[in-house]
């Protein structure tokens, strides 16, 4: 069974630190894995996705045509991918910067305020780790361990930064308990 | 994991590349950007060229003298480096260029494609000469044919091309970096390292004698048919007892296998025939097949370039559909399947 998530914001977002993260958690993990990014040539504002498959088996066909989970950091990104949430998927949307609106009745949204929270932790370039939390505890697979490993692994030039983001994932790991879904 | 074009870089460093001559261009960039600090601290010679001009020639130059050269960019940019290519082969000298293919014609974008088959199977430089063209489905290829690339360029004194679109120079996976297979090959009997206790000698196309130059286009041709009875790389697919048998190259070699897997699991007998190498394109092995199989449908990201290496090799009683998308917004299986479907349905309609 191929998963496939598509994470998306503009540049500066951190968009595709958490994709190599969440891509490095899966191969710690003993998955096949893919890892596609997709960005312009503007390295902040412009829009930025990637794309993160992982399976059992080999993984052959990747770019699939939907996702089983889109997060999505800023309106234009909601806009973009909320097409590709395949059937019964979910959309992860920051709501700090995205109008909590439901275009489609067959997905489940998300609504995390996510900028906000990061804010609050002190630091807004954790808002990525805060979604990628939130991502984990849907996917129910991971152990903490391995993205701990991944986390020191990605950002093993800016260890310093290792913690803060961590606390940040925990938080968005805990955010739906915290709104009791 | 690793990113397809850092792979690439990493298997040159590990080939012993020694001199890398680059002119960067989306979606091949981070080759350079990698080696730029690892030739240097390893004390090798790394030049990001003012042109695309420059690089190639850089490359003809160092390679003459017997260093282990590596050249990459995409698309626009080896279409500037063709008359240099056309040099390299009749000069015989051995070098690898790197093409990460982006969407043409012209400028295009950066979007992944597979139109540049032509440009380095036929290519565009003057006169009768082949680039060896080895063409990775996957990261772990990357790796694997870059070795390949560097041994065969070596070992027949004759520029290779590595052929991979965007998707894979930009894609990560996780791979094995194993070491180089290959054997050193001695080029101490051409390379112009300096006169010092030997005669001196020179390495040169332009040829004014009619007899010489003509014995020299038979030698190299010589050259090029051991290379297409020796170093034909392939990959089959689940084609014993198929009726029906895709063809691709590069990534939509991979895409095709699932497809297999989709149509194999609802009934279809359906396989998969992926040349490795282009150039040589593996025709013996596709008419062997095509004895027994009648049905093919061939499947790139252009607008029909193998198609037509495709049909000259298949028996002349096989049947040869095409699917086809100019650029890589590939937007997976679904698509191509409906299209099979409707392929299927008048095949069978059809009875062929």
């Amino acid at each position: 069974m191929i998963k496939n998530i598509i994470i998306s914001g503009s540049g500066g977002q951190g968009i595709l630190s958490i994709g190599t993260i969440l891509a490095n958690i899966a191969l710690f993990s003993d998955k096949f894995v893919s890892y596609c990014p997709c960005y312009g040539a503007q390295m902040r504002g412009g829009a930025v996705n990637c794309e993160v498959s992982f399976s059992d088996e080999e993984l052959l066909c990747i770019q699939k045509e939907k996702a089983k989970f889109v997060i999505a950091l800023n309106q234009a990104s909601f806009d973009k991918f909320i097409s590709k949430v395949e059937k019964n998927g979910t959309i992860i949307a920051n709501s700090t910067l995205i109008k909590p609106q439901k275009p489609r009745e067959d997905i489940s949204y998300i609504f995390a305020p996510i900028t906000q929270e990061a804010i609050k932790l002190g630091n807004i370039k954790t808002a990525n780790s805060i979604a990628l939390g939130i991502l984990l505890n849907l996917l129910d697979e991971f152990s903490m361990e391995n993205t701990k490993k991944a986390y020191e692994k990605v950002l093993k030039t800016k260890k310093d930064l290792i913690e803060k983001n961590i606390e940040a994932l925990l938080l968005g790991f805990n955010f739906l308990k915290k709104e009791g879904n | 994991m690793l990113k397809g074009n850092i792979a690439i870089a990493k298997a040159a460093l590990k080939c012993g590349c020694s001199c890398y001559f680059g002119y960067p261009i989306t979606p091949q960039t981070e080759i350079g950007e990698y080696l730029s600090s690892e030739m240097q601290e390893k004390n090798l010679a790394f030049v990001c060229a003012e042109s695309e001009l420059a690089a190639i020639n850089m490359a003809l130059g160092a390679a003459s003298s017997g260093a282990k050269v590596m050249v990459s960019s995409s698309s626009c940019a080896i279409s500037l480096m063709q008359e240099t290519l056309s040099y390299a082969s009749s000069d015989e000298i051995p070098f690898v260029l790197i093409n990460i293919m982006r969407a043409g014609p012209g400028q295009g974008y950066i979007f992944p494609s597979q139109a540049d088959y032509n440009q380095s199977t036929i290519g565009g430089g003057n006169g009768d000469y082949r680039i060896i063209t080895l063409s990775p489905s996957t990261v772990q290829e990357c790796i694997d044919l870059t070795y390949r690339a560097f041994y065969l360029s070596q070992k027949y004194r004759n520029p290779a091309i590595l052929l991979a679109d965007g998707l894979l120079g930009q894609m990560a996976q996780g791979v094995i970096l194993k070491e180089n297979p290959y054997p050193e090959i001695d080029n101490s009997s051409w390379i112009l390292n300096g006169a010092k206790n030997r005669p001196a000698r020179k390495i040169c196309s332009l040829e004014p004698n009619q007899e010489k130059l003509n014995s020299h286009i038979e030698k190299l041709f010589k050259k090029y048919k051991t290379i297409e009875e020796k170093e034909v790389l392939y990959e089959e697919y689940l084609c014993n007892d198929a009726d029906i048998i895709l063809t691709a190259f590069g990534t939509m070699g991979r895409y095709s296998k699932a497809i297999c897997n989709y149509y194999r699991k609802n009934g279809v007998k359906m396989g998969l025939f992926r040349p490795i190498t282009l150039y040589p394109f593996p025709n013996k092995r596709l008419n062997e097949l095509s004895q027994k199989t009648k049905f093919f449908i061939d499947i790139e990201m252009n607008m029909g370039q193998m198609l037509k290496d495709v049909k000259l090799a298949l028996a002349k009683d096989a049947t040869c559909k095409f699917i086809k998308k100019p650029i890589g917004d590939w937007s997976g299986q679904e698509e191509t399947i409906a299209e099979i479907d409707e392929i299927l349905k008048e095949k069978y309609a059809n009875n062929i």
